[in-house]
C-alpha cells in the first residue's frame, strides 16, 4: 500500500506538495513555538541570595479563589511587583522549635552603580565566603560584591534614593550578582519599606524534625497572607526577570498556540481534501479495478503519514532555526533578560511532530469519508467530477454558528463592562471565521450569482465566463475564501488593535500632559525641590507602580500612577468624567472609566485592592477619568503608596514652566548628577518607541498566523490555476482570444478576492469597532494608511502570483498540447 | 464456433428484471426497464442498441460497479445486489474484469504494475506463468516499463485487458473496448477477445456501435429504451448493421 501511494504521489505531485508545504510549515511554526513555551517549562529560577536557606518566605502574587455560575471554583492568581512580608514575621518564626537562624531582607536598590543591596544577616544564605577583608561593622562600611571592582579598604560611592554616600569596603565576595552588603541596621535605615522585609531567609537546626519546621512556617506564612517556599522552589521567591521571561514565554506561546493548531487542522485538511477533488478519476479507477473503499482509505492514510514524516524532517531543523532567531530577537528588544537559556528543543519538535501527524491523519479521515463515497463507475465518464452539493449538516452547522457569533456581536456592542464586552468581540471574531469557512460554499456560489450582471457588463464575455466559473467552482474556491477572510479578519482586527491601542495611548498622553518640561530625577524627593525653583509653576511627582484589583475575572494586575495631588491639575488632565480629583490623597482613589466598568465601581465606592507590595488597601473612588491608557488605570496620591514601593524616588517629575524656569532646571540638573530634564515632546517620542517595541511581539505571532493562512490560501489557488490547462486550451480552440482568458481570469480573480477582502474587512471592522469601543469610548477605530495599503496590495500579489501569472504561462504554450494532455 | 441461444452449460451472468432510474426526483430517467438476459460460460455477447439505449448501464449493474434500482444480478450462483461495497470490490477483483473505452490505466504506474494492480490489491499471489503468457498473448513485452502515456491508445487497449485478464476472471465486460481505435488495432483487440472466449472458455461481455466488432461475437443482443429489443446468434456484419437501421428508422418516425 505504501509503495503504491508513493508512487500515486508522486505522479500528483501538485496537491502532494501543497500538503506537504501547509505540513512542513505547520511544523515550522509548532517547533519554533514549543521551543521557547519548553524554554519557559524549563527555565528554573537559580536563588542568588538564599542559596542554602532550608525555607523561605515571600509576598510574591495574589491569588483569589471564586466560584463561577456553574459552582467550579476558580484560581486566579496576579504577580505582585514588589511584594513584602511583615517584618513581625521574624521573631515569630524564630520561636519555631527546629529554626537556627532567620533573617528577613531590607532589599535596597542602588540606583549607581546599578546593584542591590542587602543586610549581613542574611549573607550567611548566600552560602558564600568573604573572599578578602571581613563583614562590616559600621554603617558606612560594606561587603562588595567583586562585580563592583572594589577592595578592601576602597571608598565606594553608592546613590540609594537620591542621596549619594561614600562606604568604605570592609570586604569583597563573590555572591553571583552585583550585590553590596551594609549592617544590619544601616540596611534597615536604607529601606524603602521600613518593617517590612523583601524575603525571609531561615536554616534549621541539624537534626530538627524538617518536615515539622515546614509546615509550622506554612502555617505562619498562610496567616500572615504570604507563601512558604521550600528548597526547590526558592529560586521563584527571588524577585527575577527571569521569572517575568518564564511567564511570557508561556503565556505567549499558549495563547496562540492553540490557534495555530487550529489553523493547520483547517488548512491541511483542505489541501488533503483537495489532493482528494484533483485525483478523483484515479481513485475511482482504483476502485473500479478492485480497490475496496477500506484500501483507499489506507492508501490515502499511507500517503498522509509519508507527507507528514518528509514535513517533520524539513520542519524541524527548520522550527528550531526560527526558535533561535525569535529568542535573539526578543533578547535584543528586552523582552527576556540575557543569557536567558533557549531549550534544546527536543521536546518541543516530538510534540510538534506528533501534532502534525496527528492532525495530517484528522485531515486525511474527513477526506477519507469523501473518498467513500467515491462510485467506481465515475471512473467510465468523460470528466470525473465531485457532486457539487454540499451537506445540509454542515449548512445548518454554519447558519448555528453565523447565529452565534452575530448574538456575539450584539453583546460586543451593548456590553458596559469592559474586559466582558473584549471577551464578546473576541468570541464574535472566531465565530465569524468559523462561519465563514463552513458557508463558503454558498457564500461563493451567492457571490457569483450576485457578482454576474456586474461582470458581464463591465468585460462583456470575459465577465459571463468567469461568472459561470465563479459558479462552478464554488466549492473548489470554499479554502482559499476561508483562508482569505481569515487574514484578513484577523490579521485587521488583532494587528490594527495594537495599532488603535497605540495611538490612543499617545493621544491621551499628549492631551493628558499639561507639563512642558520632564525631570527625570534619580531619588528623593525631587518634585519638592523643583517646584520652589524660581520660574516652575507647578511640579508633580510621578511614580509608576501597579496595584492588583478584582473583576469578574478574577485577580489581575493594573498600571497605576502614584502622584502628589497638590496642583495636579496644572501639570496633567485626566479629563475626569465622574468627581473630581481634588479629594486625592490619603484613602481616596481615582480610576479609569474602563477600570471603573470592569470592576463595577463608581464615585463613592469602596475600592477594595493591594498595592504593589501587597498590602491590602480600601481606597475611597473619587474620581473617574477617561485617559487611562495614558495615565494607567489607578491614580493614587505618592503618601497612599509611599513605604510601598521597592524604591523611594519619583520616576519622573512634570513640570509647568515659567519664564526663567529653564536655567533653574538646569541648574538643578547639573547638582543632581543623573537626572535629565527632556520637554514634552521627546518624552511622548519615548513613550511610542516603547509602545512599538512592546506590540513587536504581537505583532510577530500574528504576522505568522496571518502568513500560514495566506500560504494555504496560495498553494490552493495555484494549484487550481494549474488544473485548467485543459479547460483554458480548451477555451481557446472554441475561439475566446487569449485577452480574452487573460481577462476572464482577471475578473474571477476580482470576484473571489473582492468577496474575501469584504467579508473579512467587515469582520475586522466590526471586532475592532468593539474592542475600541471598549477601551477608548470611540467606535471608529483607527486603520493606518499603510495598512489599508498592505490589506489590498497584498490580495492583490497573492492573485498575481498565484493565479494570474500561471494562467499566463499556460497560455503561453499552443493550446493543442494542451488539449491533448492525457488525464 | 458455438452458438449458445438455447438451453445453457452453465451462466456466468444473469440479471433478473433490472431496473435502474437516475436522477429520482424532478425528471428521473430510466436507463434500463426490467431487463432480463443470461450469459453463458465461455460465450462472447455483443451489446448493441442506439446512444442512450442503457448498454453501459446494463454493464455497469452487471458487472458490480453501480447498484440498481431494483431487480437482481448474479455472477455464477451469487446475487450481487444484497452484497457489501467491500465483498463486492473482492468479487470484482477475482472474477470479473473490465476494459473501458478509455481512461484505463492509472497514470503513476508502469503498464506492468498496472497489469498486476488487481493482485497486488488482493494480495494474491501472482502466477507469474500465466503473467508472461498474458503478457505475450497482447504483444507488450518490450514495453512493460513504460508509462501509460507513452502509448498508443490501441497499446493501451491492450494493457487494459491484459489487467482484466490477470486475475483469470470469469467475466470480462467491455464498453466500447474499440471505440477510439483504427479498423487494424481494433482487429488485433477484438482477435485478443474472441481468443480468450476459446482458448480460456471465459466470457465476455461487450458493448460496441460498430458492426464489424459485433461479428466477432457469439451473440447480439439489442438494447432500446432501456429493454432488450431483439436477442440473436451474431448473423453477420451486414445484418447486423441492417439490423441497427431498421431500428433507427422506427426510432426516427
Ligand atoms: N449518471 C447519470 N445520471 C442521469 N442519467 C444518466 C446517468 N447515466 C446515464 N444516464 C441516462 O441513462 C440513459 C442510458 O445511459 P447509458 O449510458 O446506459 O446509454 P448507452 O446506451 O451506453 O449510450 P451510448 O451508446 O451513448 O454510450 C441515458 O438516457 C442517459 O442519459
Ligand atoms: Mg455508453
Amino acid at each position: 500500500m505504501i509503495v503504491l501511494a508513493a508512487k500515486l504521489l508522486r505522479h500528483r505531485a501538485g496537491p502532494a506538495v501543497a500538503t506537504l508545504i501547509a505540513l512542513a510549515v505547520g511544523v515550522l511554526i509548532l517547533v519554533a513555538m514549543g521551543t521557547l513555551v519548553e524554554s519557559g517549562l524549563r527555565f528554573q529560577p537559580e536563588p542568588r541570595l538564599f542559596r542554602s536557606a532550608d525555607l523561605v518566605v515571600a509576598h510574591r502574587e495574589i491569588s483569589q479563589t471564586s466560584k463561577d455560575f456553574t459552582g467550579d471554583t476558580e484560581t486566579t492568581t496576579a504577580a505582585l511587583a514588589d511584594g513584602t512580608v511583615d517584618g513581625k514575621l521574624v521573631a515569630r518564626i524564630r520561636q519555631v522549635p527546629g529554626v537556627a537562624t532567620v533573617a528577613g531582607d531590607d532589599r535596597v536598590i542602588v540606583d549607581s552603580p546599578a546593584a542591590v543591596g542587602h543586610g549581613w544577616g542574611v549573607f550567611a544564605f548566600t552560602g558564600r565566603s568573604i573572599a578578602e577583608g571581613s563583614a562590616p561593622q559600621t554603617a558606612d562600611e560594606v561587603v562588595a560584591d567583586v562585580r563592583l571592582r572594589a577592595a578592601p579598604g576602597d571608598q565606594l560611592g553608592l546613590t540609594i534614593g537620591g542621596i549619594r554616600k561614600s562606604y568604605r569596603v570592609s570586604g569583597t565576595a563573590d555572591t553571583g550578582a552585583a550585590q553590596v552588603f551594609f549592617t544590619d541596621a544601616q540596611a534597615a535605615r536604607l529601606s524603602a519599606h521600613p518593617g517590612r522585609f523583601d524575603t525571609i531567609g531561615l536554616s534549621t537546626r541539624p537534626g530538627a524534625d524538617g518536615g515539622a519546621v515546614t509546615e509550622a512556617i506554612r502555617r505562619i506564612a498562610s496567616d500572615a497572607g504570604v507563601t512558604a517556599y521550600s528548597a526547590g522552589q526558592r529560586g521563584h521567591a527571588e524577585q527575577s526577570a527571569g521569572l517575568n521571561a518564564r511567564s511570557l514565554l508561556i503565556e505567549a506561546g499558549s495563547a496562540f498556540g492553540g490557534y495555530v493548531v487550529l489553523l493547520i487542522v483547517f488548512v491541511v485538511a483542505g489541501t488533503i481534501g483537495l489532493s482528494v477533488r484533483h485525483r478523483r478519476r484515479d481513485l475511482a479507477l482504483l476502485r473500479a479495478v478492485a480497490a475496496t473503499p477500506g484500501q483507499l482509505r489506507r492508501m490515502l492514510m499511507a500517503e498522509t503519514m509519508l507527507l507528514s514524516l518528509v514535513a517533520a524532517i524539513l520542519g524541524v531543523p527548520t522550527g528550531l532555526l526560527a526558535a533561535r532567531w525569535v529568542h535573539g530577537e526578543l533578547i535584543d528588544r528586552g523582552f527576556i533578560p540575557a543569557g536567558f537559556p533557549l531549550a534544546a528543543g527536543g521536546l518541543a519538535g516530538l510534540a510538534a511532530v506528533g501534532v502534525a501527524v496527528l492532525v495530517a491523519v484528522l485531515a486525511a479521515l474527513i477526506a477519507g469519508r469523501r473518498v467513500t463515497r467515491i462510485k467506481p463507475v465515475e471512473a467510465l465518464g468523460e470528466i470525473a467530477v465531485e457532486p457539487s452539493r454540499s451537506g445540509p449538516i454542515r449548512l445548518g452547522f454554519g447558519l448555528v454558528t453565523l447565529i452565534g457569533a452575530g448574538a456575539a456581536g450584539g453583546f460586543a456592542a451593548t456590553m458596559s463592562a469592559a474586559t466582558a464586552a473584549l471577551a464578546s468581540a473576541v468570541g464574535m471574531l472566531y465565530l465569524f471565521v468559523l462561519a465563514v469557512s463552513l458557508l463558503a460554499p454558498w457564500i461563493n456560489a451567492f457571490a457569483a450569482r450576485l457578482l454576474a450582471p456586474p461582470l458581464s457588463r463591465l468585460w462583456r464575455a470575459s465577465g459571463y465566463l468567469a461568472a459561470k466559473n465563479l459558479r462552478a467552482n464554488a466549492q473548489g474556491m470554499a479554502t482559499v475564501l476561508t483562508a482569505l477572510v481569515l487574514s484578513v479578519g484577523f490579521g485587521g482586527s488583532v494587528w490594527f488593535l495594537q495599532d488603535n491601542l497605540e495611538r490612543q495611548t499617545m493621544t491621551q498622553s499628549r492631551a493628558g500632559t499639561l507639563a512642558d518640561r520632564v525631570v527625570v530625577p534619580i531619588g528623593g524627593d525631587a518634585a519638592a525641590e523643583i517646584r520652589g525653583l524660581g520660574g516652575v509653576r507647578a511640579a508633580t511627582g510621578v511614580r509608576h507602580t501597579s496595584v492588583v484589583v478584582t473583576s469578574f475575572e478574577g485577580v489581575q494586575a493594573v498600571g497605576a500612577q502614584a502622584v502628589d495631588p497638590a496642583a495636579l491639575s496644572t501639570t496633567m488632565d485626566l479629563d475626569v468624567t465622574d468627581g473630581s480629583l481634588d479629594k486625592l490623597g490619603d484613602g481616596t482613589v481615582a480610576v479609569s472609566v474602563m477600570q471603573a466598568s470592569t470592576s463595577g465601581w463608581q464615585v463613592g465606592d469602596q475600592a477594595e485592592l493591594w498595592l504593589s507590595d501587597g498590602t491590602p488597601a480600601n481606597l475611597t473612588v473619587v474620581a473617574l477619568y477617561r485617559r487611562g491608557l495614558g495615565f494607567g488605570d489607578v491614580t493614587l496620591a505618592k503618601s497612599t503608596v509611599a513605604g510601598h514601593l521597592a524604591r523611594d524616588a519619583d520616576d519622573e517629575v512634570l513640570v509647568r514652566t515659567g519664564p526663567g524656569a529653564d536655567a533653574a532646571l538646569g541648574a538643578w540638573t547639573t547638582a543632581h548628577p543623573g537626572s535629565t530634564v527632556i520637554d514634552a515632546g521627546t518624552r511622548d517620542q519615548q513613550i511610542g518607541a516603547d509602545l512599538a517595541l512592546g506590540a513587536w511581539l504581537n505583532k510577530l505571532l500574528i504576522g505568522v498566523m496571518v502568513g500560514y493562512a495566506a500560504l494555504a490560501a496560495a498553494t490552493t489557488m495555484v494549484m487550481a490555476a494549474l488544473a485548467r490547462r485543459r479547460e483554458l486550451a480548451l477555451l481557446q480552440l472554441v475561439g475566446v482570444t487569449r485577452r480574452q482568458i487573460g481577462r476572464m481570469v482577471n475578473a474571477e480573480q476580482a470576484g473571489l478576492l473582492g468577496t474575501a477582502v469584504l467579508i473579512g474587512a467587515a469582520i475586522a471592522a466590526l471586532t475592532l469597532g468593539s474592542i475600541v469601543r471598549a477601551l477608548t469610548g470611540s467606535p471608529i477605530p483607527y486603520v493606518p494608511p499603510l495598512g489599508w495599503v498592505a490589506v489590498l496590495g497584498g490580495v492583490t500579489l497573492l492573485a498575481l502570483a498565484t493565479t494570474i501569472w500561471p494562467v499566463r504561462r499556460l497560455l503561453r504554450i499552443p493550446p493543442i498540447d494542451n488539449i491533448g494532455i492525457k488525464e | 464456433m458455438l452458438v449458445h441461444s438455447g438451453p445453457m452449460v452453465g451462466t456466468a451472468v444473469r440479471v433478473e428484471k433490472l431496473t435502474k432510474v437516475y436522477g429520482v426526483g424532478s425528471a428521473p430517467v430510466t436507463a434500463l426497464d426490467s431487463v432480463d438476459a443470461a450469459f453463458g460460460r465461455g460465450t462472447f455477447t455483443a451489446v448493441m442498441g442506439p446512444s442512450g439505449s442503457g448498454k453501459s448501464t446494463l454493464l455497469q449493474t452487471a458487472a458490480g460497479l453501480d447498484r440498481p434500482s431494483s431487480g437482481q444480478v448474479f455472477i455464477g450462483d451469487t446475487d450481487l445486489t444484497r452484497m457489501s461495497e467491500t465483498k463486492l470490490t473482492e468479487l470484482r477483483r477475482t472474477r470479473v474484469g473490465f476494459v473501458f473505452q478509455a481512461f484505463n490505466l492509472i497514470g503513476a504506474l508502469t503498464v506492468e504494475e498496472n497489469i498486476v494492480l488487481p493482485l497486488r490489491l488482493s494480495g494474491a499471489p501472482a502466477d507469474r506463468a500465466w503473467l508472461a503468457q498474458v503478457v505475450d498473448r497482447v504483444g507488450l513485452g518490450d514495453r512493460l516499463r513504460h508509462r501509460p502515456a507513452a502509448l498508443s491508445g490501441g497499446q493501451q487497449q491492450r494493457v487494459a485487458i491484459a489487467r482484466a485478464l490477470a486475475t483469470r476472471p470469469e467475466v470480462i465486460f467491455c464498453d466500447e473496448p474499440t471505440g477510439a481505435l483504427d479498423s487494424r488495432t481494433a482487429a488485433d483487440v477484438l482477435t485478443l477477445l474472441r481468443a480468450v472466449v476459446d482458448e480460456q472458455g471465459q466470457t465476455v461481455v461487450m458493448v460496441t456501435h460498430d458492426p464489424v466488432a459485433a461479428s466477432y461475437a457469439d451473440r447480439v443482443m439489442v438494447l432500446a429504451d432501456g429493454r432488450v429489443v431483439a436477442d440473436m446468434p451474431q448473423p453477420g456484419a451486414a445484418r447486423i448493421a441492417e439490423h441497427l437501421a431498421s431500428l433507427d428508422r422506427r426510432a426516427a418516425r
